[in-house]
């Protein structure tokens, strides 16, 4: 079975025994994927939860948050 | 340069040769292992393409005959036959026998040349059992024999013809030759190949007469171009070649020269670079400036242009190294200079320094001209580098990563990580928890002996004000990788993983999937062994708490709250109808039916008011695809909206009168009903062929067939204290015994892990003998890789369509 590479889209097969590097093409997209973990490229779209429960909240707080962990 | 000035008289003489035969390795190279062998055949061959670089041979024939002797036979002007003003013999005996006796020393016979000037066809002959030369010029036919270099009988004219060329026959002498003395086929031919490859439009016809094989032709318009070609054959190309060739007009020792630049290029999506670089027709195994001016044109060229197009997005603008250019670049050079100088005798560096000016410039000007002509090629080309340069700096975080102090070592690992007491991973547990508060709760509520406490969260970071994205830190991923103890990339090993049941913890709402998408998605690509070997699971958190006095019972979803209030609403209840009474299990698997209507009514909400479509339905109104056709349909949907309009009073009298409308519907052909509810109430109803086709309206359908076959309304719910309750209508059903149900419960939803107390949390979704973990398998993650990929891609739609739908919801993933 071969599935589209996730970083160059490149047939790459799925079933690891038949590729060490699946669901990579090869050993140097997988790096670049970690790459990309490490260099905190993957992200996802934050949703405000419940806005409307949330008005005690002030919306700085998640800013406040962030610069703690900095 | 004229064809008079190459005579007798430019044929320089130096001394000596008898040392050939004493010292040959000084002279033609290793005896023994082949390569000096061959080099004879290239010495002779040189010749013959020197006449063509003049512009006077066009074919070069070489044979290997069958007794092991060469020859090579080319369509030039000849060999001087001339006697030499000073030594009193041909031109051509001299070539043959005085070391350093050649036309190339001077540049008025050659403006380029490859050949070893003088040394080589002088040395072949003093090492040649025989050596028979063939000169056509000036008329005649010339011969003449020689024997290990010597000759007896001179130079002399064998018959008038008209030809013109050059042949020299040789048989290599095995009292100089050991271990290897026979021709190789392969290296002569793959050697031709290469000078037709080198000398556009000259024709190199090769046959070896030790085989029955036909002889072979190489012959190239573009030679460089075919290189290229020939050196890929096998690769994945990305593109089809491209070609070009320049001159750049120069001085050398103030005389105006010309350097013809000839170059083709063509990427692969192998990791290296293959750069085949030539001057003259000698390969620079070691470069030189030629090769240094066309990288610095490479590495500029396609930085502008891809600045230029903004291509450079994912790397921030970071312009691509050169290494990063040209990985996977096939390239051939060819240069034709008057005057090269190399670094070493073989030539194998170019250094003269307007080679790299000559290069750099027709490469620059060449290149640029065809990005900008090619705008898909040069896409694929910057793309190419863009992940060349990303793989690069992946490389170094990597190795960053695997390197910083003790990464590895668990006992390093910053206070984030609560570790369990048992050492042995089969029975240790690693909860991977969505944030700080809740990370508290689950060490506070934990077995310390075999569970260990990840916290994690989620950096929001504001993008251009208007997106909050949220990400995986840099050293969370790190403290990940420490904790689970496996390694990663080239060092994982998933023997050496801590835990065989790492549970990724995360709140049962969209920013949890989404966390929970993220933590999966990184196993899935980075330790797809831990899934594979069924090490990764994900926890389930109740949705809801139901208090009853004392006891709390837990729902992990909206699904389970009406189910349990179901259970409480029906216990010891019976239904009375005309036809019986409906016992409590009975009655039960009603009310969950009618549960399931209420959701599915729900789905086509926006185009049908639940309320009037549900009361239709309740009335048994059936309609079919051919009930919209015709006045026959017309009818129908009239006489069916009369009996909604009847059920809906009984139901829900606010919404009378309704408006009745039957039109075309547009583009399909058929009838459809509309109904609009009392003014105000901004109630919609479109009935149409294809919302009675679709499946939900079908399972409604089913559902209040069998409601309808208890008999009709009204009914009444008798509880186990004698109390009734009326049911006036089928919809009221459902809502007395969900009214039933609340009744003395106190519901809690919990909108993240962090409001459950330690010990709820323990209870509910850590003690073994409670918890209900989700096994992640391989196929889960497939779709989930799918998702993530929309859930970061730059379209806004898709994205929002995602969210909207919560697809990655953990109830969509199978135990």
């Amino acid at each position: 079975m071969v599935r589209p590479c996730p970083i160059c889209e490149r047939d790459a097969l799925a079933d690891r025994a038949e590729n060490e590097f699946a669901p990579f093409c090869s050993k140097r997209c997988r790096l670049i994927d970690l790459g990309r973990w490490l260099d905190e490229s993957y992200r996802i779209p934050a949703v405000e939860d419940d806005e409307v429960e949330d008005e005690g909240a002030p919306p700085t707080s998640n800013s406040g948050r962030d610069e703690r962990t900095q | 340069m004229s064809e008079n000035n190459y005579d007798a008289s430019s044929i320089g003489v130096l001394e000596g040769m008898d040392r050939i035969r004493k010292k040959p390795g000084m002279y033609i190279g290793n005896v023994s292992d082949g390569s000096a062998l061959h080099h004879l055949i290239w010495e002779v061959v040189d010749n013959s393409v020197d006449e063509h670089l003049a512009g006077y041979c066009k074919t070069i024939q070489v044979k290997i005959h069958a007794d092991g002797s060469c020859s090579v036979e080319d369509d030039g002007r000849g060999i001087p036959v001339g006697n030499h003003p000073d030594k009193g013999i041909s031109a051509a005996t001299l070539v043959l026998t005085e070391l350093h006796a050649g036309g190339k020393f001077n540049n008025n016979s050659y403006a380029t040349s490859a050949g070893t000037h003088g040394v080589g066809v002088t040395a072949v002959n003093a090492v040649s059992e025989y050596l028979e030369l063939d000169i056509w010029r000036e008329g005649g036919h010339f011969h003449q024999d020689f024997k290990r270099g010597e000759w007896d009988v001179p130079l002399a004219k064998v018959s008038d013809s008209d030809k013109r060329g050059t042949k020299v026959r040789f048989k290599p002498d095995l009292e100089i030759f050991s271990s290897v003395t026979e021709f190789s086929r392969d290296i002569v031919e793959k050697r031709l190949r290469q000078m037709a490859f080198l000398n556009s439009g000259l024709r190199i016809v090769f046959h070896d007469e030790r085989t029955t094989s036909e002889p072979q032709e190489f012959f190239y318009e573009d030679g460089a171009l075919a290189y290229v070609r020939y050196l890929n054959e096998g690769k994945n190309t990305l593109h089809t070649p491209f070609f070009f060739k320049g001159e750049y007009e120069t001085t050398i020792d103030e005389r105006p020269a010309k350097i013809q630049v000839e170059c083709a290029m063509q990427w692969t999506d192998s990791y290296h670079e293959v750069c085949a670089a030539h001057t003259n027709n000698t390969h620079q195994t070691n470069g030189g400036t030629h090769v240094t001016g066309m990288r610095a044109a490479l590495t500029r060229t396609i930085n502008k242009y891809a600045q230029a197009n903004t291509l450079l997005k994912e790397t921030k603008n970071q312009p691509l190294s050169g290494e990063d250019v040209r990985e996977g670049l096939t390239v051939v050079i060819s240069l034709r200079h008057p005057h090269p100088s190399y670094k070493d005798q073989p030539k194998t560096e170019l250094v003269v320094q307007d080679a790299k000016t000559a290069v750099d410039a027709i490469v620059s000007e060449k290149l640029a001209q065809f990005l900008e002509e090619n705008p898909k090629v040069a896409k694929v080309i910057v793309e190419r580098g863009v992940l060349a340069a990303q793989a690069r700096a992946a490389a170094a975080r990597a190795r960053e990563l695997v390197t910083r102090k003790g990464v590895l070592d668990i006992s390093s690992l910053p206070g984030k990580l609560a570790d369990c007491q048992e050492r042995d991973p089969t029975k240790c547990e690693l909860f991977i928890v969505e944030g700080d508060s809740a990370g508290g709760s689950a060490k506070q509520g934990r077995d310390r002996k075999t569970q260990a406490i990840l916290p994690l969260r989620g950096k929001i970071l504001n993008v251009e004000r208007v997106r909050r994205e949220k990400v995986l830190q840099n050293q969370e991923v790190g403290t990940l990788i420490t904790a689970l103890g496996a390694g990663i990339a080239d060092t994982f090993d998933s023997e050496k993983c801590r835990y065989h049941k790492i549970v990724v913890m995360t709140d049962a709402d969209v920013d949890g999937s989404h966390i929970r998408t993220l933590l999966l998605t990184f196993f899935a690509r980075q330790m797809p062994l831990l899934l594979e070997k069924g090490y990764l699971y994900i926890a389930q958190p109740p949705l809801f708490g139901v208090k009853r006095g004392k006891k709390i019972t837990y729902v992990k979803d909206e699904q389970g709250l009406a189910q349990h209030l179901i259970d409480a609403g029906t216990d010891g209840v019976t239904l009375l109808t005309a036809s019986g009474p409906v016992d409590a299990a009975k009655l039960r698997a009603l009310a969950l039916d009618l549960h399931r209507a209420n959701s599915l009514l729900e789905h086509h909400a926006s185009r049908a008011d639940p309320r009037v479509l549900g009361a239709m339905l309740r009335a048994g109104v059936r309609l079919d695809r051919d009930d919209f056709v015709g006045e026959a349909g017309e009818a129908k949907l009239r006489a069916a909206a009369e009996v909604a309009e009847k059920q809906v009073g009984a139901e829900v009298p606010d919404l009378l009168p309704l408006k009745v409308v039957v039109d075309d519907e547009p583009g399909v052909g058929r009838k459809r009903l509309i109904l609009r509810a009392r003014n105000g109430s901004g109630s919609r109803t479109v009935v149409d062929s294809d919302l009675f086709a679709s499946s939900e309206v079908r399972e409604l359908e089913a559902i209040y067939a069998r409601a309808r076959e208890l008999g009709p309304t009204p009914w009444k719910l008798v509880d186990d204290k004698s109390r009734e309750t009326p049911i006036a209508q089928v919809d009221a059903l459902y809502r007395a015994i969900d009214e039933r149900g609340r009744k003395g419960a106190d519901i809690q939803r919990y909108k993240g892990l962090g409001e459950m107390s330690a010990d709820q949390l323990w209870e509910t979704t850590m003690n073994p003998s409670n918890r209900v973990l989700l096994k992640v398998r391989v196929d889960d993650v497939v779709a989930m890789d799918k998702a993530l990929t929309l859930l970061m891609g730059d379209e806004v739609e898709p994205r929002r369509d995602f969210i909207e739908k919560n697809a990655l919801n953990v109830r969509n993933l199978d135990i």
